[in-house]
């Protein structure tokens, strides 16, 4: 069947050539994307809300045009707007990003309507991925694995409280819209399900503009562990292995890695197989990802696919040698995958960090403003995603990743080296970061040993670690930030012309 | 001059002894010596070369005696020791008082709902509002218990890190 499909298609390639993509995204994701139309010879243009008119994604786009004031609603979220610039400015094709309007079926279906491509799933397929638990019921007919939980919907608070009696506490509250973990929260108790309905709906809104809510049982000491899809329109799936995302703080990923140290070459396969045929399921379209449970026995329960580009899609290209964007773009406009699953291989090792804009010290507050300065690591097997650049603003009406530092190794420890080094290298001026927390991380010996699960935060006490290291480098800072002090009230006083010291003493070194 | 840093144990004697010019500095810091080669300064913002190790400092904030200074991405908090500076701090701490009344915001974000009304009784962890900021929803809590004399904040509106909210008596 495949073969004939081929055929069919082949007097349109030519036609369906992309030659311009509008990104309706912003920062390091937007910047991506841009990489890879240049890489392709495609036209680039950027769109940006006032808030963003000076960050790099507006610089480095081929054309760029204003969306809109600086929330998110009235320029990231609005539909009309972005297909009303992507029309006048001719763009063949449409790239969301992540977040956003990525995982929005009527934006995708506005693109159709309108003659664009959407780079990414149908609407269909979206819904069908979008909807937890209609996704869930596909997946049984499928013969994929699940987790055990409630099923439907749940709108009413009272219903909820009595599905989470029923499926005994502690549970989690999912927005059935939500993505990238916001808007998950753990329960303990009917008194904390009350609150957090409230805020879980409320914030489901604000994010994604519609509210839907079910219950899941809460499986303890478990590892997040995901696998990259692509699938084109000829209906060839493949899985490019599995990432390991167990790092995590309060359900949002921290620390992500291929190859998970406890997948071995059989189930690698034998998990993949069943992740294509989730992405089947779904008659999925473009690049997705398919995420696992892993309990301690090693069996693996699907959870969700994510129909769209990952954060840390990065990790996978490290591993593979491939380029995901580039991939997206190749089936949007109807090629077929042109290599077979057994001619994929994960090599070496690859380690992201995320680094957000919060103060890790605050209970990971977030922290913006201006950047005055900063320095971007670099070296053999280091790459960084950021939009960070010197004189940059981290604006608060958006996502608190800033930048993706991901290190490539021969081996595990090889890329965990790499990684300390490059985040002792990493220096942002202006406002708070999270290298803290992942500094801590990387050198804590159950992260070493492998031993990881999505509760390895508060497990190995790993803030409290993050203080006493913090305490440690503030000990070996305190000469330095003395003889600051000093030299401010004692050499810049007494020598008193600021000029002179200037340009007779320093002025050569600035 | 001796200082005190949050979080390391002891005092920090320090002196600079001799200026050699061309930024070359002298410096005793618990009597041990140490070069300083002054690479680059502007007001509160330092490079230099102290002991064969480059460091990168900034003066963030100092108010009298207190100084928050970052060090290659490290904060401290130093505190300058003198029998003058602890008679203005006793001093200061009475407008202490004053302030500890204030609810303040440690970020910057969007009132998305006022959860306490004016005038009533608050206990300490109460929600006084929700604030968004970067997709996440926020509780400004009330950090004593009292009596919620004053609220600063309207729905909507757009606070700043450190603005009063309200105000407890």
């Amino acid at each position: 069947m495949e073969e004939t499909r081929k055929y069919q298609f082949i007097g349109v390639f030519e036609l369906s050539k992309i030659t311009s993509i509008l990104i309706a995204n912003r920062g390091e994701i937007a910047l991506r994307v841009i990489r890879a139309c240049k890489q392709l010879g495609i036209r680039s243009i950027a769109v940006y809300s006032d808030e963003d008119n000076r960050s790099i994604h507006v610089k480095k786009a081929d054309e760029s045009y204003r969306l809109g004031p600086a929330s998110a609603a009235e320029s990231y979220l609005c539909i009309d707007k972005i297909i009303d610039i992507a029309n006048s400015a001719g763009a063949d094709a449409i790239h969301p990003g992540y977040g956003f309007l990525s995982e929005n079926e009527t934006f995708s279906d506005q693109c159709k309507k309108h003659g664009i491509i959407f780079i990414g799933p149908t609407a269909k397929s979206m819904e069908l991925a979008g909807d937890k638990m209609k996704c869930k019921e596909l997946m049984t007919k499928a013969d994929v694995p699940t987790v055990p939980g409630s099923e439907g919907v749940v709108d009413d608070v009272d219903e909820a409280a009595k599905i989470a009696e029923e499926a005994i506490y502690p549970v989690m509250l999912k927005s059935a819209f939500g993505g990238g973990g916001r808007g998950i929260r753990l329960v303990t108790n009917e008194k904390e399900l009350r609150q957090e309905f409230e805020l879980a709906s409320d914030e489901s809104k604000a994010a994604f503009g519609k509210s839907a809510l079910f219950i899941e049982k809460y499986l303890e000491h478990i590892r997040h562990i995901e696998y990259q899809l692509i699938r084109d329109s000829s209906g060839n799936g493949r899985h490019l292995f599995e990432r390991e995302c167990s790092i995590q703080r309060r359900h949002q990923k921290l620390i992500e890695m291929a190859p998970s140290p406890v997948v071995d070459k059989e189930t690698r396969s034998r998990v993949g197989e069943i992740a294509v045929r989730a992405a089947a399921a779904l008659d999925y379209l473009n690049a997705g990802t398919a995420e696992f449970l892993c309990d301690s026995s090693g069996n693996f329960y699907f959870i969700e696919i994510n129909a769209r580009l990952q954060v840390e899609h990065p990790v996978t290209e490290l591993v593979t040698g491939k380029d995901l964007v580039k991939l997206q773009i190749q089936i949007a406009q109807d090629e077929d995958i042109e290599f077979k699953q057994e001619d994929l291989e994960l090599r070496g090792c690859a380690i992201e960090c995320r680094i957000n804009s919060e103060d890790p010290f605050y209970d990971f507050t977030p922290s913006v403003g201006y950047v005055p300065s900063c320095y971007i690591p670099s070296g053999p097997g280091v790459r960084v995603d950021t939009y960070l650049y010197p004189g940059c603003n981290v604006s608060g009406y958006y996502d608190s990743l800033i930048a993706k530092l991901i290190t490539y190794g021969s081996s595990f420890e090889e890329s965990r080296l790499r990684l300390k080094n490059a985040l002792s290298e990493f220096y942002i001026e202006g406002i708070k970061t999270t290298i803290p927390i992942h500094q801590t991380i990387i050198e804590e010996e159950n992260f070493i040993k492998g031993n990881i699960s999505t509760d390895y935060i508060e497990k190995f006490q790993i803030l409290q670690k993050m203080k006493e290291r913090e305490k440690k480098e503030q000990q070996i800072k305190s000469i330095a930030a003395v003889s600051a002090i000093l030299l401010q009230s004692e050499y810049v006083k007494k020598v008193g012309d600021y000029k002179k010291i200037k340009t007779s003493s320093v002025g050569g070194n600035a | 001059m001796e200082f005190e840093l949050e979080g390391v144990p002891g005092i920090i004697k320090a002196e600079l002894i001799l200026n050699k010019g061309f930024g070359d500095i002298l410096f005793k810091i618990n009597d041990k010596e140490y070069d300083l080669k002054l690479l680059k300064f502007s007001g509160s913002n330092f490079e230099f070369i102290l002991g064969n190790s480059f460091y990168q400092v900034k003066i963030l904030h100092s108010e009298g005696i207190k100084y928050t200074v970052d060090v290659d991405g490290i904060n401290l908090e130093v505190k300058k020791r003198s029998k003058l500076t602890e008679i203005i701090e006793k001093s200061r701490s009475k407008s202490l008082i004053n302030r500890e009344n204030n609810i303040s915001s440690q970020i910057p974000g969007r009132v998305v709902k006022i959860s306490a009304s004016q005038g009533s009784g608050v206990k300490k962890g109460d929600p006084i509002m929700i604030l968004e900021s970067m997709k996440m929803q926020v509780a400004i809590k009330a950090h004593k218990d009292g009596t919620l004399k004053e609220i600063k904040a309207k729905e909507g509106s757009i606070i700043a890190r450190n603005d009063v909210v309200a105000v407890l008596e």
